[in-house]
């Protein structure tokens, strides 16, 4: 990572030394040294996600606890298509930081919790986004950025099982919800969350318990260790949206494809960019996002070219990867919305044209505890 | 057999005669991760030192693989093309990839023998 010309080494998650006893190889990301996998490789951590549990350490990822005051709501509002007075309490929101022109700054999942008698948004946003977005943080008054707090996953059918052995996880928790509970005289947050497109949890919980907590979730035998590399496999299957790939500024949320995700009675001048919000409501904008499965062996990768038969581009292949679900290689991207269902898709992989099946998204059914994302 | 050699692009090669075994390196196929795809070179094909003849596909990356000596491709590993993660499983012996009739036996002897290889892995 590069910046004013200065080295900026990747920083180091807490339990780094934890993840390479336990066989990591460790990759820079998004300004961190994260595991990408670990001995079973890509493919069988994200088949044991899919048939039982896998276990992230997501600690690169930004957690804030902002206080809910007017103030700070008028501050956040300003970015975050949301009501903030009404969104209900102990239940998640994936929603965005917008630009003045509407595009994404970042997206992140906010919920309202009571943390110490009080009321708080709790945030959870990208690593790769932390400084402009923490940019907008600061500018909020009482706001605790949770630094000393690591991030786990626990992803999978088995997942609940797993977790309820260790913290008692109420069956009617749904999809979405969040609670925050004591743990050793300290605060941890649960939601039912995750970014697989299956049942699971995230798991806030502070530095100091983080390595006993998850060795006590590892010696369970239904569920392993997973990296980065099966994450995006598994978030490209359920057909989720990664920032930098198919989100970034200069792309609304509306052109995401993510318009459920917006308030539209927050489409007025409290929120940057909600004139092109508006217009492009009800004028279709000119991007679609589909998925494309490759009809051959051939691997298709980020930035690759969608065209047609006569090689003239059509659009953009945003994320690729091996879906080892459908055993074969699966994308998502963005074609120009006047293109016709009819017209064949090709990408070029090694001077070649490879016919591509143009499919609906996602690639996989989400199983989800009640509710959820659309 | 004669001992295994290895190049700096991390294949490695064993000859037979006048004839080349070749793979990639076990530490090639850990850093790639899982293999699910590979484009096997044409059989009959004249192939230089170091030029491209084939890909490998990972769950991470695509990697060219080069043609360690000068020679002719006469056979390639066919079961590869349906089960590509046995180069992951074995990739210094059923892994091999194709086998090169050699023009020339002095090219061989240029390549790094195992010790130098792990040598040259630590640079």
């Amino acid at each position: 990572m590069k910046e004013h010309g200065l080295t900026l080494l990747p920083q180091d998650i807490p339990l780094r030394d934890f993840h390479i006893s336990y066989g990591a190889k460790m990759i820079p990301f998004a300004g961190f040294n994260m595991p990408i996998n670990y001995k079973l490789g890509i493919i069988n951590e994200n088949k044991n996600v899919r048939n039982s549990s896998g276990i992230f350490d997501v600690s690169h990822m930004g957690q804030i606890l902002i206080k809910n005051t007017d103030e700070n709501i008028k501050i956040l509002e300003k970015y975050i298509p949301l009501n903030l007075n009404k969104i209900i309490k102990n239940r998640n929101y994936y929603s965005f930081l917008l630009n003045s022109d509407a595009g994404i700054i970042d997206d992140i999942m906010i919920s309202k919790i009571i943390f110490n008698n009080e009321l708080y948004f709790f945030i959870v946003y990208n690593a790769s986004r932390k400084i402009e977005d923490e940019k907008i943080f600061l500018n909020t008054s009482e706001s605790i950025l949770l630094n000393n707090n690591c991030l786990f996953a626990i992803q999978g059918p088995d997942s609940h099982k797993i977790l309820n052995k260790k913290i008692n996880i109420s069956e009617n928790m749904n999809f979405l919800d969040i609670i925050i509970t004591n743990y050793k005289s300290e605060n941890i947050l649960i939601s039912r969350s995750g970014y697989t497109g299956e049942d699971g949890f995230e798991i806030s919980i502070p530095v100091k318990f983080a390595e006993n907590f998850l060795k006590d979730l590892i010696n369970d035998n239904k569920t392993i260790l997973c990296g980065l590399g099966s994450r995006d496999s598994l978030r490209l299957e359920a057909g989720l949206s990664l920032y930098g790939n198919e989100l970034n500024e200069n792309i609304t949320p509306i052109e995401a494809g993510l318009t459920w995700a917006l308030d539209k009675n927050r489409l007025n001048k409290s929120l940057n960019g909600f004139k092109k919000l508006l217009y492009q409501l009800d004028n279709i904008p000119k991007k679609k996002k589909i998925g494309i499965i490759s009809t051959n062996k051939s691997m298709i990768r980020n930035g690759m070219n969608i065209v047609n038969k006569n090689k003239q581009i059509l659009g953009l292949v945003t994320s690729a990867c091996f879906s080892p679900n459908l055993n074969k290689s699966i994308a998502m991207g963005y074609i120009d919305k006047e293109i016709n269902n009819s017209i064949d898709l090709y990408c070029v992989i090694r001077d070649k044209l490879e016919i591509m099946e143009q499919t609906k998204l996602p690639f996989i059914k989400k199983s989800y505890k009640k509710g959820g994302l659309k | 057999m004669i001992e295994k050699k290895f190049t700096e692009d991390h294949e490695w090669v064993s000859i037979d005669g006048n004839i080349a075994t070749v793979g990639i390196s076990n530490h090639a196929q850990e850093s790639l991760g899982d293999i699910v795809f590979i484009e096997l070179p044409v059989i009959g094909k004249t192939v230089k030192a170091k030029e491209e003849i084939c890909v490998i596909e990972s769950v991470k990356a695509a990697s060219d693989i080069y043609s360690p000596l000068d020679g002719e491709i006469i056979e390639v590993n066919n079961s590869l093309e349906n089960e590509p993660s046995i180069i992951n499983q074995e990739a210094e012996n059923n892994g091999w990839i194709f086998k090169i009739k050699l023009a020339e036996q002095s090219q061989y002897e240029e390549l790094m023998n195992h010790e130098d290889y792990q040598k040259f892995l630590k640079k």
